[in-house]
């Protein structure tokens, strides 16, 4: 399945295969790095809120667009909130991973990812998003991803232009 | 002489490894030395008070390759509020749980970017990886000794780098990690198989 993941409301209608969820619409809560996901209620995030309905979709999307404000080179805090809620997808076993150690993945699809990074972007901000984002792919299973830097009010442009590509 | 605020960014902060490692900073410490734990309430409090610092060092954990986002907020927070008199140099440690201390590279970047746009100095940095477990091992000493010299760097303001983690391989790092989180399940009544079930909110 696709999932549309954004930190702002996009007037975009969903479809059978695409799953849009509005971030800004939910009730989610900071992690508290209890680690009872791993370790108490495996798979399970122990803070019974949105979050919860999120990171299932997150796993199971093998084509994922994100949409996320850039603050100091990273996601701002409406999508890192729910970066952070979405640990409960990984083990908190390690393994190497393309020669790092990272932890094992659940049942978690492997991703073409495309994030769209809007604001008012420095080209030092832009270096470190990507520099996260290369970091993402190991711990987020993406077997690729793009990123689009664009101004705020390109962005529902952008993820209807992205939307009609999956379509085709 | 000057002055130093410790603030714990860890969302744990009562029970963080960050205290710990806040608190072995602060026992070599000589200068006038304070310790403040982030809340999601207190941000502007310590906003009102970090320009009686002549430095600070952020002790945090990495969070999904970047600062948790509590950190963040914090950052926000004082980019609305900065000090009315001088700037503190903000000095870095960071840690992760995994082997490679660069790992935590990303958010140290994020930082030097807020002090960047917001014309902070940026003093001494420590990366460590392998940070869950390292200090209940035989590597603790390793720890200790390069926390020291990150405590004289930032009193005799001669600002440097650090970096240290587990000096195992891998292989053997991924085997000592197994026997450390399997442990923490056991605690929980919890065996290794059960935490390692590929369901997510109970379906696979």
């Amino acid at each position: 399945m696709n999932l549309i993941m954004s930190d702002r409301d996009i007037n975009i209608v969903e479809n059978r295969n695409t799953k849009y969820i509005d971030l800004s619409k939910l009730k989610i809560n900071n992690c508290i790095g209890c680690f009872g996901c791993w370790t108490k209620t495996p798979g399970k995030c122990v803070i019974r809120d949105d979050a919860v309905k999120v990171y299932p979709y997150i796993a199971k999307s093998d084509k994922v667009l994100y949409v996320s404000r850039v603050k100091y080179g990273g996601y701002d805090s409406v999508f890192k909130t729910m970066v952070e809620r979405a640990i409960p997808v990984q083990q908190a076993f390690i393994r190497i991973h393309n020669g790092e150690t990272h932890h094992f993945q659940r049942n978690v699809k492997e991703k073409d990812a495309t994030i769209i990074a809007y604001g008012n972007i420095s080209d030092g901000e832009k270096k470190v998003f990507e520099s996260l984002i290369s970091r993402n792919a190991q711990n987020m299973n993406f077997k690729s991803y793009k990123i689009l830097f664009i101004e705020d009010n390109m962005v529902e442009t952008e993820v209807k232009k992205i939307l009609e590509q999956w379509e085709k | 002489m000057g002055k130093i605020m410790i603030l714990n960014g860890s969302p744990r902060a009562p029970k963080s490894n960050s205290k710990r490692y806040a608190k072995i900073f602060a026992d070599y410490m000589t200068m006038e030395c304070d310790y403040v734990e982030l809340t999601s309430k207190n941000h502007s409090d310590i906003c009102s008070k970090i320009g009686e610092y002549t430095d600070v060092l952020i002790v945090f954990p990495l969070y999904a390759d970047a600062l948790p986002v509590g950190l963040l907020d914090f950052f926000k927070t004082l980019e609305a509020n900065p000090p009315l008199a001088s700037k503190p140099v903000i000095s870095i440690f960071v840690n992760c749980g995994f082997l490679e201390y660069t790992q935590n590279e990303v958010a140290v970047m994020m930082i030097k970017l807020f002090c960047q746009q917001n014309n902070y100095k940026v003093g001494s940095i420590f990366m460590l990886g392998s940070g869950e477990a390292i200090l209940d091992t035989p590597f603790r000493f390793m720890v200790t000794m390069a926390i020291k010299r990150l405590s004289k760097s930032v009193v005799n303001k001669s600002y440097k780098e650090f970096h240290l983690s587990m000096p195992l391989t891998k292989r053997l790092f991924i085997l000592a990690s197994n026997v450390y989180w399997t442990n923490y399940g056991k605690k929980n009544g919890i065996d290794k198989k059960q935490m390692q079930t590929m369901e997510i909110e109970g379906q696979l």
